[in-house]
């Protein structure tokens, strides 16, 4: 990591052309995947990233520079290149830096890295077994684990310099059932931002079973038919329906230029009453939790709507510069080849007061999608998507027999007022969400939901 | 980082106890701007390198890869490699290539890094300027942006191979924001070029412009099963998608049904399927694959009947064939894949408008969305949002928003009718995907 003097003078580099705010953002992250394939290990990696990212603003102007050469020469050439950038001449600053490490609220027990090969691909091996002996269909077992242990130091020209850990580990199973015709799949991925013991604290035989009972049932599913129906969206990560319909939309991102369905509707209705949402980067050990975000700020417990009103947006710094509004901590990136943006952490429908067998007992014929994909959206006209993974007919209020290659789309400020039924019980799923600033870790959630009309896609 | 680190790795290994070992270094430096109001508004200059090591040990292929390239670095590559390859069960040999083949290197010649930071952004600023002139309706310009990047790769073993190749490429692209009575379209459009002499901003800048004018009155359609048009840009992202599926790896897993069916119909017989590194419409090939093996032209599916599946060394030699020079590794940090180079479906005869006229009734389907989840790569299965043009009649007579395509990957390339002539590239990647639009029967809309 960065000593001051080294920091201070390559900020003074940054700012000698005129800009306002200078930032580094330093990387050294570890990862390793191991693979197993047909029950063996097929393949096992290990990377490491190690680089730095200059930033520099003058009013609403930015510029963004990567390199990994970390000698002092290759520092501050890369800070000249971006300083080049924004400006001609401008006077020199100076900078005192004050050393900080980020209050950690994630505590990790076992570093990915200090466990031993062979543990982690025997509970690859136990999740294999169990997604085979679950039905002789099942074909193919691919499982995986991966490891992340980055290290991030934040230092801008304000005068803050502070570290982070943050420690991932993520296990994946998809069993793919076959019939000679056809293939289908099914999976589970849980992660968190902890240590290998969320590994060892989960049921892997279930996860195997899970993954192949999916697999399983949809190949005996028929096609999902085609049309506008009432839908029940399942807890977890049925919440994959808010983070694209709504969510996207709320980050300043979209909202500093304009680009956004949601522009100037704080403190206005957008969504039917029975909806409250939440985006909170706090939660201890959650997949998509920080202790502080990518520009250095702490994360912070948003409520993005209550009873049906917007209440906040995702801000990251730059645009809170464009929108006249401080930060709430959504500044996220992938690594250090990125500039940071507002992204969501952990985002969510609030638990309602609806019961959740009555939403299917009186939804009359529809679809119950029990298990979702991962979807879209663009922003601009709030237009949506997102694929079902394992979905049920509903005949007269009862779930009448699994049908597949169902998706779902509508316009997101549309869709939001549609919603009829909130039930009383959530839970959050794990997801990487892809944006402009990269792939970062997100949690997304709800409690069981009832659409009363959105067009399924089917055949 | 110096070619010295290249050979102090190799013989680190070696003296660590591997029996044979592989070095793959990349090097890349890109810049991007993206203009709004006339000026400057975002700017990335970036450089980055990294260097791997693959070798057998115990026999079994251990990896590791790192950006720090240094002494301490390289030893704990070493080391990490050797305790990945103790982790490994499988047993199938992992063959590393002794160079021994020719390959076709074309002469390089930059044509991108000769503009100068200014000049790229005043490109921009140019085509930003185009596209609010282009129409009243354009509100405003957001991500307009010029981009260029190099790159360079060397790949060398203890078997003799020593290879290395340079490429460079540019981009611009942009998206207006419509205006259409209350609510708001964007329409876009992209460009790569590997000479900034084949780069016209008006064009780029008026094609997106009555990219997104074109939808203005878009509203959904009946539901049903009706004869659809595929246009090309969207026909070469159906073919990215499901590309894994002519992975020998994908085939040998299970997880492709085009396993064992070399020789017998796959696709209506007006299909053929090229993969040709040396194709001169796009930018995506080179002379050697990631494993250093010769790159080279080659028909996946001739006049429907299904010819190879896609190799590299490892799965070549399983099956007992040769390699295609198929094997995929677009960055330092990648393990071995399979993936095509150029991957593109040979044009046919007919214009656009005639395959309105087969079409008859039906609609033409100019965007996909959420490939990602709505389309499932191991089963083929797709539903996914779209959008188009309502066909009547033979002819285009409105936009068509909010409904989805349904299908198999696999029925659609049995279902095609007709294949257009209009052979169209997408951004290319690691890989460049390419179609020509077509005529499918069978496919699902779910609309109204």
């Amino acid at each position: 990591m960065l000593n001051n003097t080294l920091a201070a003078e390559v900020l003074g580099k940054a700012l000698s052309t005129g800009g306002d705010f200078a930032e580094i953002f330093a990387e050294d992250t570890t990862s390793q995947g191991i693979v197993v394939l047909s029950s063996q290990v097929e393949n096992a990696s290990t990377g490491r990233q190690r680089g730095v990212g200059i930033r520099i603003y003058k009013g609403l102007n930015s510029v963004y520079a990567y390199t990994n050469d970390l000698g002092r020469e290759g520092l501050l050439r890369c800070a000249a290149d971006a300083a080049a950038a924004i400006g001609e001449k401008g006077e020199s600053r100076d900078i005192r830096l004050t050393r900080s490490i980020a209050p950690n609220i994630h505590p990790v027990r076992l570093l990915p890295g200090d466990v031993d090969g062979k543990r982690k691909a025997a509970a690859l091996l136990q999740m294999d077994k169990a997604a085979r002996d679950y039905s002789p269909e099942v074909v193919q077992v691919s499982s995986s684990f991966s490891g992340k242990w980055q290290r991030v130091q934040i230092i801008n020209s304000e005068g803050l310099n502070v570290q982070d850990e943050r420690v991932y580990v993520r296990v994946r199973v998809q069993a793919i059932a076959a019939s000679g015709a056809e293939n289908q799949t099914g999976s589970r991925s849980p992660g968190a931002l902890q240590g290998y013991e969320f590994v060892e604290g989960l049921d892997l035989d279930a996860l195997g079973r899970g993954a192949a009972q999916s697999a399983v049932t949809m190949l005996h599913a028929e096609n999902c038919p085609a049309g506008q129906m009432p839908v029940v969206i399942d807890d977890g990560f049925g919440g994959v329906i808010f983070h694209e319909a709504c969510g996207h939309s709320l980050e300043a991102t979209s909202v500093a230029k304009g680009n956004s369905v949601f522009c100037g509707k704080l403190g206005k209705p957008i969504a039917a009453p029975c909806v409250s949402a939440v985006d909170d980067g706090t939660m201890p050990g959650e997949w998509g939790s920080l202790n502080i975000d990518d520009e250095g700020n702490p994360t912070q417990r948003k409520q993005l709507i209550k009873d049906g009103v917007l209440t906040s947006y995702m801000i990251d710094r730059l645009n809170g510069r464009r929108m006249g509004m401080p930060s709430t901590g959504s500044g996220r990136r992938q690594d250090y080849s990125y500039a940071p943006t507002s992204r969501m952490n952990n985002t969510f429908i609030c638990e309602g007061s609806d019961d959740e067998e009555e939403m299917i007992r009186t939804m009359g014929d529809g679809l119950y999608a029990c298990r979702m994909g991962g979807g879209s959206v663009n922003p601009v006209t709030g237009e949506f998507n997102f694929g079902v993974d394992e979905a049920y007919l509903v005949r007269d209020g009862r779930i009448d027999r699994p049908v597949r290659g169902a998706s779902l789309i509508g316009k997101g400020h549309e869709i939001l007022w549609n919603i009829d039924r909130v039930g009383r019980r959530m839970t959050m799923a794990q997801g990487m969400c892809g944006s402009m600033s990269g792939s970062v870790p997100t949690n997304v959630g709800q409690p069981r939901i009832r659409v009363s009309q959105i067009t399924v896609g089917g055949r | 980082m110096n070619e010295r680190m290249i050979d102090r790795l190799l013989e680190m290994a070696k003296r660590a106890g591997f029996e044979q070992a592989e070095a793959y270094y990349t090097r890349g430096e890109s810049f991007q701007a993206s203009v709004q109001e006339g000026a400057v508004e975002d700017y990335r200059v970036e450089s980055q390198q990294g260097l791997s090591l693959r070798g057998l040990y115990g026999g079994k292929m251990g990896y590791a890869s790192t950006e720090a390239v240094d002494e301490d670095g390289l030893e704990e590559l070493v080391r990490a490699a050797k305790e990945n390859a103790a982790l490994i069960q499988n047993e199938d040999e992992t063959p590393l290539h002794d160079g021994s083949d020719t390959i076709e290197q074309k002469p390089y010649e930059d044509k991108i890094s000769a503009l100068s930071a200014k000049e790229k952004i005043d490109l921009a600023i140019a085509m930003e300027k185009y596209a609010k002139e282009a129409d009243e309706r354009v509100l405003r310009v957001h991500g307009c942006m010029i981009g260029t990047e190099t790159s360079y790769r060397r790949i060398r073993n203890t078997l003799g191979l020593d290879r290395e190749s340079s490429g460079s490429l540019g981009f611009a692209g942009v998206s207006p924001i419509i205006r259409n009575g209350d609510n708001m379209l964007s329409g876009r459009h992209f460009l790569a070029f590997d000479d900034f002499a084949k780069l016209d901003v008006k064009d780029v800048a008026e094609q997106a412009v009555s990219d997104g004018i074109s939808y203005i009155g878009a509203s959904s359609m009946p539901s049903g099963a009706v004869p659809v048009v595929i246009r090309n840009d969207t026909m070469a992202v159906f073919l990215g998608v499901f590309a894994g599926i002519f992975s020998a790896a994908s085939a040998d897993r299970g997880l492709s049904l085009l396993k064992g069916k070399e020789g017998t119909a796959v696709a209506a017989p007006c299909v053929t399927l090229l993969d040709d590194p040396f194709c001169k419409d796009a930018y995506s090939g080179a002379a050697f694959d990631g494993e250093g093996v010769a790159a080279r032209c080659k028909a996946v599916i001739e006049d429907g009947v299904f010819r190879t599946l896609l190799y590299d060394l490892k799965y070549a030699h399983k099956a007992g064939v040769a390699s295609t020079g198929n094997a995929s590794r677009p960055s330092y940090a990648s393990t071995v894949g399979i993936a095509p180079s150029n991957f593109y479906i040979r044009p046919g005869e007919n214009s656009r408008e005639e395959l309105f006229r087969m079409a008859g009734n039906g609609v033409m389907i100019t965007d996909v969305m959420g490939t990602h989840a709505g389309a499932n790569p191991v089963s083929g299965d797709f539903s996914l949002a779209s959008k188009g043009f309502l066909i009547q009649n033979g002819k285009v007579v409105r936009p068509v928003e909010q409904i989805t395509v349904a299908g198999n990957f696999y029925k659609l390339l049995e279902g095609v009718r007709a294949v257009g002539s209009d052979l169209y590239f997408g951004l290319p990647g690691a890989c460049s995907f390419g179609a020509p639009s077509v005529l499918v029967d069978g496919l699902s809309i779910a609309g109204k």
